[in-house]
């Protein structure tokens, strides 16, 4: 329960703005932060959060606007700034020290002025905030083996420990279980009850309604709306970050279910994940569903041959085959599209034309193994105009694009390698709504030609709208199968929780 | 990769720029420097080193290291005399040595491949290694006294002006242009050395491009050794040593980042000539060879210097500009941007 | 055994392995080397072994923050030189100025080493490749005689090679091993107990986390360095006191028998982990390790570097595939004892609670 709406503000920015060469990134936002309350703030990517958040503990100046504590104006320069203001964040990755112990990864970073390290006196305060949490976590053990809800643990702890006031917590539940998403937002209302201001960012529309005490929506960095928990409803929270009705972005044609293409029984990995189950038909999207952590980009790397499965059976073209790397998978006829553009889907500093041909190099090279470059180029430059790629040319850095034509660099690199099963990895995350809608425009174009689709989302209302059929998983097990006619975002939801109500078979 | 990033393109203008003063300078001194028969020393006293220097490239730009390259140097030379003074005919000792290099090459890469050691330490564990392997093989003696063949192979020019060790070198120079930037695995080494991840995904055998460049290295460092002992005409224990700073100081200087993903052969090629130019330059005022490594040395650590302190100026500059911006209470939409 | 989880750490227990294996060595050729204890072996071990130790426990503060620091041969040399030459010509020169001088000068290269690395933002690998050789260079290029010549040295210099300051039941404690376990005491309170030594630990193991957390990270790793280079001159002056016949040569390669000595004693490949102790039990293991194998194959003395090669990859193998493995059951371990730990207490709560 809010106790300081009528209370004044820890944290006021006020008429912010700031901007990136050509992009505004935030545009006079305006936003209150109250001690003891869950502010959740919710908005798609690009909406300005991290932006936000960054300006907040010090990594960016605001152009404009300014930030007042108690109702001073105070300057942020650098995160030590910060800290010592009483503003800490803590993030999906959180940075733990893996070769210390958690005592000490706690108060490592303090600004102390002490030269020497008092070992046991830094064991009991940090055994004592561990008690003031509320959470049972060993201070001498070394934070190496901790998992990643513990880690976000001494993260919080860390932040005690400087006398937090107002801790911003940015898509922490990313990658934890149900179970632990449910720890840590007992943490948060500790916190919150003990009268620290939680600025909480979140896309997940459970988890606004389960935790939040005020909502505010940001879209394209302006500030679109406050309101109490109370005050709001799913739809309105939709509609408020998307700007208009959600019917109209998802325009799906419904493609005729051709052959069956590939049939996995029983697929699972130890430790990972087990007992999938589907068969998947040509022109359908497949959509995969299920809270963060439920395993279902794993199941894709087992496909891609990335992490390859260890029971069960992939059955393509009538005979069970065995995967074992991506040129296995490739040559099947299957790949995989990556989240992660950054890390592990695309190569910056190469250019668009060089990404797109990578897997398929060989088909690019002459006898003598010297790169066709004319050939190269020309199929770039097809798919620069079939995806409307925006961009000077395609020998331009793959790493000046903007994310949405990443994203599109990105898909014609895999649609270049002919694949009849393409697996899409969050295919629409982080980018900007027009880009979604051009991707999900081709994915029905693809599946009009008979390609089978699996696309693995977090944005309900994308599985929603463009699966054919939905697969929902959790924390590594399939659920439930869901044809698109019975479907309801409740139904899938309650799935993805863990309650039953759902067909578990082939659908 | 043919296309490089216009920050390269920068570098290898300075680098032209460096080589025209360097040479220039080395003309004033010296008239008799433009002549084919010098230009031929400038490139003979070192043509071992820079030939290593090429297969050096490769590695960096995958973000690998090989740091045993002197001792395989070493090493190999010592195989092959070492086999000569027992009566074995220098064919088989020029096999056997080549062999070694293979072997070790391949060594090299299983343990940063397969093992998932990093590069630099194995190699630096390799290159305390192989050198007391060389030492073992002779000791403390020199052998010389190679066939005649192979004496006149090192040390007299095979077509024209040019022995065999540089129209060898320049063979291999075309040779790895091409590998780099015009054949799909200079591409692959590219990208594996940008983002091993992506590589992996897009179904490239990282492993085994990793091992076709360690394999290169050992083969072409026992080359090299081989052709050091022809051209000196003896063999010890301890030659080659300190190789490996001069190639690395070569491949850096042209461009290559240490972090790999990024450097072209041309840059590479420029730097070599820096370096043959300076060298040469500095032997002809008389400076002693540990001298010209030291001046070398100073060369790295500034050439990296140099973007780093650029970059950080740059920032100073634009903070400065940023700080002066108009901040406050109800300040309207309208300030500069 | 969960309480010595608790209180023992992994690489606690890489350098208990390496005493075992110490004493494994000495009974093993114990046995088979006749007069293996004697004092004269036990004086050139200590001797050598204290130089290297000296050198190689500055070597692990830097390689903790997953530098490198390959100037260490090089200061090593210069130092020995120009303090050689120094006292060589003023003989009144008190010990305590010219150890004095070799430190400082040692730190002063050492402070080059930082601003480059550390402010320059070169990669410490390329920086310290280039620097070793500028430094060797400036030794050879100086314009003296290229020799520091034994008996022109001051004769305390000559005293404290051989002296001992006492004796423990017929075997003699040099100054030398003094200075080597004096320096070992200090940077292992250093590394344990001081926050700069603290962070030099949380800067190996997490570059990013220091820095977004703030952490003073230029400041620190400059001062590694700068405490690399001053150990470097101390040993610089041990080496002449060892060696007294001096060439511009001197000490060239050590840098690699330092990081051997290093990484044998179980410092992390990327940092973050390592003790003082491990630097020195590995200078001391390599070297009784190359003696005895010595004495006991009759081997030539040129096998050295192919042995010592081999025993460096054998240790960073081990402590790759091994002790990662160990760590990670380890903390494991911890993790169930903890989640253990934490049900309980969660099963008590809910038995008490609402």
């Amino acid at each position: 329960m809010p106790t300081g709406t009528s209370a004044d503000p820890v944290l006021e920015m006020r008429h912010i703005s700031k901007r990136f060469d050509t992009i505004q990134a935030l545009d006079d936002v305006t936003l209150r932060l109250y001690p003891g309350e869950i502010h959740t703030l919710v908005g798609e990517n690009g909406a300005g959060k991290s932006t936000l958040i960054k300006i907040m503990t010090g990594i960016y100046s605001p152009d404009e606007g300014e930030i007042l504590l108690d109702g001073k104006p105070i300057r942020v320069h650098s995160s030590v700034d910060a800290q010592g203001y009483g503003i800490a964040a803590i993030y999906q990755e959180p940075m733990v020290f893996p070769d210390l112990n958690v005592a000490e990864n706690v108060f490592i970073t303090h600004g102390s002025r002490s030269i020497g390290v008092n070992w046991s006196r830094m064991v009991r305060e940090a055994e004592a905030i561990m008690a003031k949490l509320d959470v049972s976590l060993d201070v001498r053990m070394q934070a190496r083996g901790l998992t990643l809800a513990q880690q976000q643990t001494v993260e919080i702890a860390k932040a005690i420990s400087l006398q937090v006031r107002v801790l911003i917590m940015d898509e922490p539940t990313a990658s934890l279980s149900a179970h632990e998403v449910e720890q840590l937002f007992k943490l948060t209302r500790t916190l919150r009850d003990q009268g620290v201001s939680v600025l909480f960012i979140s896309h997940r529309m459970e988890e606004i309604f389960e935790i939040a005490d005020r909502v505010s929506v940001f879209r394209d960095g302006r500030w679109v709306s406050t309101r109490a928990r109370s005050e709001v409803t799913a739809e309105g929270v939709i509609r408020d970050m998307v700007g208009s009705e959600i019917e109209e972005f998802f325009a799906k044609t419904r493609a005729a279910r051709g052959d069956l293409l590939v049939s996995l029984r029983g697929l699972g990995r130890r430790g990972v994940f087990s007992g999938i189950n589907v068969d998947v038909y040509r022109g359908e999207v497949l959509g995969f569903a299920g809270l963060v952590g439920s395993r279902r980009t794993d199941v894709g790397l087992a496909l891609f041959g990335v992490a390859p499965a260890d029971t069960g059976q992939i059955i393509l073209d009538g005979k069970a085959t065995r995967i074992q790397k991506p040129q296995d998978a490739l040559r099947r006829g299957i790949a995989y599209m990556s989240e992660d553009r950054r890390g592990i889907g695309l190569s910056m500093p190469m250019s668009i034309a060089t990404n797109i041909t990578l897997p398929m190099l060989r088909n690019y090279v002459s006898r003598l193994g010297l790169v066709r470059v004319g050939a190269e180029d020309a199929t770039a430059e097809q798919f620069r105009q079939r995806l409307s790629i925006r961009t000077p040319s395609v020998h331009e850095q793959v790493g000046r694009l903007s994310g949405g034509n990443q994203q599109k660099v990105m898909l014609s690199k895999w649609l270049n390698t002919r694949p009849r099963l393409l697996i899409l990895d969050e295919p629409t995350r982080g980018i900007d709504v027009g880009a979604k809608a051009e991707v999900h425009h081709i994915m029905n174009e693809l599946t009009s030609q008979g390609m089978a689709i699996i696309m693995v989302s977090s944005d309900m209302p994308e599985i929603m709208a463009m699966s054919d059929r939905i697969l929902v998983m959790r924390e590594g097990r399939q659920m439930a199968i869901f044809d698109r006619r019975e479907a309801t975002q409740e139904k899938v939801l309650a799935a993805a929780m863990g309650q039953h109500g759902g067909l578990k078979e082939n659908a | 990769m043919a296309r490089r990033s216009g920050w390269l393109r920068g570098w290898e203008g300075l680098l032209l720029g460096i080589l025209i003063l360097v040479v220039a300078f080395n003309v004033i001194n010296a008239r008799h420097y433009v002549g084919i028969q010098n230009l031929v020393n400038l490139f003979e006293l070192h043509i071992e080193e820079i030939m290593v220097a090429l297969t050096m490239t490769f590695l960096i730009i995958n973000g690998e290291i090989d740091l045993t390259v002197g001792s395989m140097m070493g090493l190999a030379g010592c195989v092959m005399a070492a086999l000569w003074e027992k009566g074995i005919p220098a064919p088989y000792g020029i096999a056997a040595a080549l062999a070694v290099g293979i072997l070790v090459g391949a060594f090299n890469g299983f343990m940063s491949t397969y093992m998932g050691l990093s590069s630099l330490i194995v190699t630096l564990a390799g290159l305390i290694g192989f050198r007391g392997l060389a030492f073992v093989l002779l000791e403390d003696r020199s052998v010389g006294n190679f066939p005649g063949w192979f004496d006149h192979l090192g040390q007299q020019p095979l077509v024209g002006p040019f022995p065999f060790a540089v129209l060898a070198f320049v063979v291999m120079l075309v040779v790895s242009i091409i590998i780099l930037h015009y054949t799909g695995f200079g591409r692959y080494t590219y990208v594996i050395g940008n983002n091993k991840d992506v590589a992996r995904y897009a179904g490239v055998n990282v492993r085994r491009v990793k091992m076709t460049l360690f394999v290169a290295s050992g083969l072409v460092s026992a080359f090299a050794g081989l052709l050091l002992a022809a051209r000196t005409g003896s063999m010890r224990g301890d030659t080659g040593t300190g190789t490996e700073l001069a190639v690395i100081t070569m491949v850096v200087f042209g461009g290559v980042s240490i972090f790999g993903g990024t450097g072209s052969m041309f840059g590479v090629l420029l730097s070599i000539l820096i370096t043959l130019n300076l060298r040469n330059g500095m032997g002809l005022l008389n400076i002693s060879g540990d001298v010209q490594t030291g001046v070398l040395g100073l060369l790295l650590v500034v050439a990296v210097l140099v973007p780093t302190v650029g970059n950080a100026l740059r920032d100073l500059f634009r903070r400065r500009q940023v700080s002066t911006h108009p901040r406050g209470a109800g300040e309207q939409k309208g300030g500069a941007s | 055994m969960a309480t010595i989880r608790r209180y023992v750490r992994p690489e606690q227990l890489r350098v208990f392995s390496l005493v075992f294996l110490i004493l494994a060595i000495f009974l093993f050729f114990g046995s088979q080397i006749q007069g293996y204890f004697s004092v004269r072996i036990f004086n050139r071990v200590t001797s050598d072994v204290a130089i290297v130790a000296v050198v190689a426990m500055g070597e692990t503060l830097v390689l903790l923050t997953r530098n490198y620091d390959l100037t260490v041969g090089s200061i090593v040399g210069v130092t020995a030189f120009f303090v050689g030459k120094v006292v060589s010509a003023y003989h009144g020169l008190p010990p305590v100025a010219a150890f004095t001088l070799a430190i400082g000068t040692g730190a002063l290269m050492g402070a080059v080493n930082g601003v480059v690395i550390s402010y320059g933002r070169v990669p410490s690998l390329i920086a310290t490749l280039g620097l070793l050789a500028v430094y060797r260079s400036i030794l050879v290029g100086a314009p003296t005689d290229k020799i520091v010549v034994a008996h022109l040295l001051p004769p305390w210099v000559l005293n404290l090679a051989g002296a001992s300051l006492f004796s423990i039941g017929g075997f003699y404690v040099t100054p030398l091993l003094v200075i080597a376990l004096a320096v070992l005491v200090v940077f292992h309170l250093v590394t344990r107990y001081l926050r700069f030594g603290r962070r030099l630990y949380a800067i190996g193991s997490n570059p990013e986390a220091a820095r977004t957390g703030g952490m003073p990270v230029d400041r620190t790793v400059f001062l590694a360095f700068v405490l690399s280079g001053a150990l470097a001159g101390l040993g610089g002056i041990m080496f002449l006191v060892r060696y007294g016949d001096l060439t511009v040569g001197a000490a060239q390669g050590m840098e690699l028998n330092v990081i051997a000595a290093a990484v044998v004693g179980g410092v992390g490949a990327f940092g973050g982990y390592g003790t003082m102790i491990g630097a020195l039990l590995g200078a001391f293991m390599i070297d009784l390790l190359d003696l005895s194998l010595l004495r006991w194959l009759q081997i030539s003395d040129f096998w050295v570097g192919a042995f010592l090669g081999a025993l460096i990859l054998l240790a960073v193998t081990v402590d790759s595939v091994i002790v990662t493995r160990l760590r990670d059951i380890w903390a494991k371990g911890e993790l169930r004892a903890g989640t253990a730990r934490e049900s309980a207490a969660a099963g008590k709560e809910e038995d008490g609670g609402a």
